[in-house]
């Protein structure tokens, strides 16, 4: 992908506004107020927001009995690495993360090129069916996912996939809300550029590596993180498909763990599992949280690029 | 690369009228080209999707268990359901948490997103971060999370309560309180991301019509509502559909928090439809689920309706 387009593209909305607002504006002084009580509206709202997450990666270095005995306490003299030292002991989060990383770079890139390619067809050619094919489309995106479930398992048993990456990889690669996020998008593309590359005899799938993609590179990053996300936070479809300990991805793991304590298998050990339980989510979260905060701007200027306008 | 990706010499200076088509013919052609490039998803669609739904639609009219010889049965699925107690209470737990959940997050949502629209307002990128770090955290560590902080006896939130000298709560224990909790967790996680579909409606709107109303004197509160809210009908009413379809298909949440109890107080139409699965009766599953998107999809036209018909 070139970093630039050859051609400009669609000029952004200017806002000549802008520049003589400041003087018509009232005084600030009136609405200074408004604007701290509306400050500290967020900010207790973003707290709360925070403070679950937060409350999760402290407590996990917390002595597993003082987690459940004094919730809200913090004794930092007593902070301790034994619910990971136990949590990697007992669990096979390692292989876990393994097997959603593979998960991860292939679907990812599946659904990358595919969904794009795609919704381009959709929202710039004219062709018998399309119209058939997007109602399709639409529909599964209404359908709950669990219904697909059982046919799929038997689909992934009579291919021989269960417990495999493949069945892992392709069943949702090119999930709906993709196809439908970037037609919307590639439909506010001028035809003018892509006339003009046709015109230059840019060949159709030039024109989609070359002025499409380019053009669209906000919604993409989106779709990028929007897209890693999901894959990493998938868990209905890989417990059914595969839970094998071999082939569990990073969820599946977690929520083994997870049932012990709804299930109440652990009794005494409440606490322990616990403190494993913390120490096992943080790790699972830490990573994407990461990446979010890493890549937030595009993220969030993609869905900005993205959705539908009001 | 431009070179590269040409398919021959470009015969400049010849164009026709309206200087928008090709004259040569490049390699593939028009008429083909948007075939193969729905082709990839087009396989991965019929095979994964489209197959199992009319696998799923043709269970529905059988009472097939999951081995052996599948019976056709007509409509007898569809006729046991409308008159199972389970069924309209798993709808009807739905209904509740849509109420609980839907009209509190636009509301919020509208508003944390008008704030953050407001240039005065300071640390806006700390604050989209915020909103946002439930929707990216895992559900299933989320929903952990809950579970050991909503917990009755050794609970954070009952710690809480206890210092302000408040007893006790069955959060997740008691029919009362189950559900609000469970329409808590959903709301804490994706309200960030309903934010950020607003804020790209708001965005969207000029700046010079907020300046006007300013001018000819309408309060803040009113051109919220005689500005931003019509303006940004269309994204409301997209989010209040995702969220719709988001809340009737909700599975994950019920299932690791509360397994559907206490007294079946969340069994959600998502978990109802998986009990059947795993009870064996898939031809009863199968039927449930479409009568589950026909409700999902009589909803959205009907919102689709009443936000439409006020322009």
């Amino acid at each position: 992908m070139t970093t630039h387009t050859e051609r400009p593209a669609a000029p952004a909305p200017t806002r000549p506004a802008a520049t003589w607002s400041a003087q018509i504006r009232p005084a600030t002084t009136r609405t200074l107020p408004a604007t701290l009580g509306s400050q500290a509206f967020l900010l207790l709202l973003a707290l709360a927001f925070l403070a679950p997450v937060a409350w999760a990666l402290i407590s996990a270095f917390k002595p597993a009995t003082q987690i459940i005995s004094d919730p809200l306490g913090l004794d930092l003299t007593a902070l301790t690495l034994d619910n990971y030292r136990r949590m990697f002991v007992d669990v096979p989060i390692g292989q876990g993360f393994l097997n959603t990383a593979v998960v991860l770079v292939v679907k990812g890139a599946i659904t990358l090129f595919c969904a794009p390619l795609a919704a381009y067809a959709f929202a710039k050619y004219r062709f018998p069916g399309r119209d058939l094919l997007f109602g399709t489309v639409l529909i599964t995106l209404m359908l709950p996912t669990i219904v697909l479930i059982i046919p799929l398992l038997l689909e992934m048993k009579a291919l021989g996939w269960v417990n495999t990456y493949q069945a892992l990889i392709l069943p949702g690669a090119v999930d709906a809300f993709a196809i439908f996020w970037m037609r919307q998008v590639i439909a506010d593309v001028p035809d003018e550029l892509l006339d003009a590359a046709r015109v230059d005899g840019a060949g159709e799938f030039g024109i989609f590596t070359r002025i499409v993609l380019p053009v669209i590179r906000p919604a993409l990053a989106g779709l990028a993180v929007l897209t890693v996300m999901n894959i990493y936070n998938d868990f209905v479809w890989p417990v059914v498909a595969a839970s094998s300990e071999r082939m569990a991805a990073l969820q599946v793991v977690l929520s083994t763990l997870a049932q012990n304590i709804t299930g109440n298998r652990v009794g005494a050990d409440y606490a322990t599992v616990t403190g494993e339980l913390l120490a096992a989510a943080s790790i699972a979260l830490v990573p994407l949280l990461i990446v979010f905060i890493a890549l937030q701007r595009h993220f969030i200027n993609g869905i900005l690029a993205g959705s539908v306008k009001g | 690369m431009s070179v590269l990706a040409s398919p021959g010499p470009v015969q400049g200076g010849v164009r026709g009228r309206t200087g928008a088509r090709p004259l040569l013919r490049p390699w593939l052609p028009r008429k083909v080209a948007p075939y193969l490039f729905v082709l990839p998803f087009i396989a991965l669609f019929v095979a994964f999707s489209v197959y199992p739904m009319l696998f799923t639609l043709r269970l529905s009219f059988t009472d097939w268990r999951g081995s052996g010889a599948a019976q056709w049965v007509g409509w007898d699925n569809y006729a046991y359901l409308l008159g199972n107690e389970m069924f309209w209470g798993s709808l009807g737990n739905s209904a509740l948490l849509w109420l609980m959940i839907v009209p509190v997050q636009v509301v919020l949502s509208l508003l944390i997103a008008v704030l953050l629209n407001n240039a005065k307002i300071r640390m806006r990128s700390f604050y989209r971060i915020a909103f946002l770090v439930p929707f990216v955290t895992p559900l299933v560590a989320v929903a952990q999370i809950w579970v050991v902080v909503f917990d009755q006896n050794y609970g954070a939130v009952n710690g809480l309560l206890n210092i302000l000298g408040l007893p006790d709560v069955g959060w997740l224990t008691t029919t009362a309180f189950a559900k609000p909790t469970l329409a808590l967790l959903f709301l804490w996680k994706t309200t960030g991301f309903i934010v950020i579909i607003l804020l790209s409606g708001l965005q969207s709107i000029d700046a010079s019509v907020y300046e006007a109303a300013a001018i000819d004197g309408a309060s803040r509160a009113r051109q919220l509502r005689s500005i931003t809210v019509p303006l940004v009908r269309r994204t409301l009413m997209f989010s209040v559909v995702l969220q719709t379809l988001a809340v009737f298909q909700m599975f994950a949440e019920p299932f690791v928090v509360t397994d559907g109890g206490p007294y079946n107080s969340t069994t959600t139409a998502g978990l109802h439809l998986y009990e059947h699965i795993t009870r064996g009766d898939l031809g009863t599953g199968a039927a449930n689920s479409f009568l589950l998107v026909v409700v999902v999809m009589g909803l959205s036209l009907v919102f689709v309706r009443l936000l439409r018909t006020e322009d």
